[in-house]
């Protein structure tokens, strides 16, 4: 699997080629942009944008970059270092290792959306834009949503540890639940993940003021996040928000579709096709 | 079984890891979810290595496009050689 060195930790990194540049790819051609999915919290990775909205926004001309977090995936579990803010310098040490130096389009899902608003806000030149996906990054929403985050992952850290979940699962011959549980046990027990959330905070509203890239926030309409939407109207400069009618969380896995034609149509770019109207309802 | 067939279980093997598979028997009838419990990320592996053997015209992702979620997890071994054969044969 491609692999990267970048500040400190060996990361797996896919990037995919759009259909024209495919064999040929010209990195510094500025009228093709670049998105970079960053995927959520302990048991996800890449693969979750690999196969939904990776694929069509790069068959529409974007180029494609995803990486699975440090800790995550098949990149390097390393003992810190699981910080927005680390996430934030991880981010950019992958775009400098990579060669990328013009501003890119993040998309985060979830926590990942947590990652890229810190990037947007500490490297604010390297971002031209940034998608959240159910990800809510200030205000009281966003800590009661930590909080939540932090309660849910000590729970499973002691569960996966004493009850030696992910044994008792492969010993049933249950392959894919067993690594999944392993993979968890190791990073929740074997880094400094839980204390790092437990140390985190929101962006708060001088932060998010300082966003200067165009902003879309989806949210689903049931989810508990979605009072975060008003944050970012109220806060960020140039802000769009849209809700998802009757999804919740799991918006990137239900409404594949509709994303990814907001975000088509987002992105302001020649070299992208145009798509049909979204199912979204603007907020 | 066909040339296709045999890669294709020699690669998966490769990903899946000989230790699990000393009890399975793959056929043309294997699950990659059900029968193989093959991770996502270990898809995106499987994907890269079949693109690294038969060059940019296999793509899973482009494979997995039109199903959802229950369809690409209900995939068998049998249904990605035909793809890739497919593939193969259109120039």
């Amino acid at each position: 699997m491609p692999a990267i060195t970048a500040n400190g930790a060996r990361f797996h990194v896919q990037q995919l080629e759009p259909p024209a540049a495919s064999g040929a790819p010209r990195l510094s051609e500025p009228d093709i942009p670049t998105v970079v999915f960053v995927h959520g919290l302990v048991t996800d990775n890449l693969s979750s944008f690999y196969y939904t909205l990776a694929g069509p926004v790069v068959s529409a001309g974007a180029r494609g970059v995803l990486y699975d977090l440090r800790g995550h995936g098949k990149s390097e579990r390393t003992p810190r270092g699981y910080t927005t803010v680390g996430g934030a310098d991880d981010l950019v040490a992958l775009l400098d290792a990579l060669g990328i130096t013009e501003p890119v389009y993040l998309v985060g899902n979830s926590y990942g959306g947590l990652v890229a608003a810190r990037t947007a806000v500490s490297a604010p030149d390297r971002v031209a834009g940034l998608v959240l996906v159910e990800a809510n990054c200030a205000g009281s929403g966003a800590t009661a949503w930590l909080e939540n985050m932090l309660n849910t992952l000590t729970v499973a850290a002691l569960s996966l540890e004493y009850e030696e979940t992910g044994q008792r699962l492969k010993a049933a011959g249950q392959r894919k639940m067993a690594r999944m549980a392993m993979a968890a046990d190791s990073l929740l027990n074997g880094t400094s993940i839980i204390d790092d959330l437990s140390a985190e905070r929101p962006l708060d509203s001088s932060e998010l003021s300082r966003i200067e890239c165009p902003v879309l926030g989806v949210y689903g309409e049931e989810s508990e996040l979605v009072g975060g939407a008003q944050d970012l109207v109220k806060y960020v400069p140039d802000c769009r928000v849209e809700i998802m009618p009757g999804l919740a969380h799991t918006v990137l896995r239900e409404a594949t579709e509709p994303l990814r034609d907001l975000i088509l149509n987002w992105i302001p770019s020649p070299s992208l096709s145009p798509v049909g109207a979204s199912a979204g309802v603007a907020a | 079984m066909s040339a296709v067939f045999d890669e294709v279980v020699k690669i998966v093997t490769e990903v899946v890891g000989e230790d699990f598979l000393l009890d399975e028997q793959i056929t043309p009838e294997t699950s990659f979810n059900e029968d193989l419990g093959l991770e996502s990320i270990e898809f995106v592996e499987l994907s890269e290595k079949l693109q690294e053997f038969y060059g940019e015209r296999v793509s899973l992702v482009e494979f997995i496009a039109g199903k959802d979620l229950d369809g690409m997890m209900a995939i068998t071994v049998g249904e990605l050689v035909t793809y890739i054969e497919s593939q193969l044969a259109s120039v």
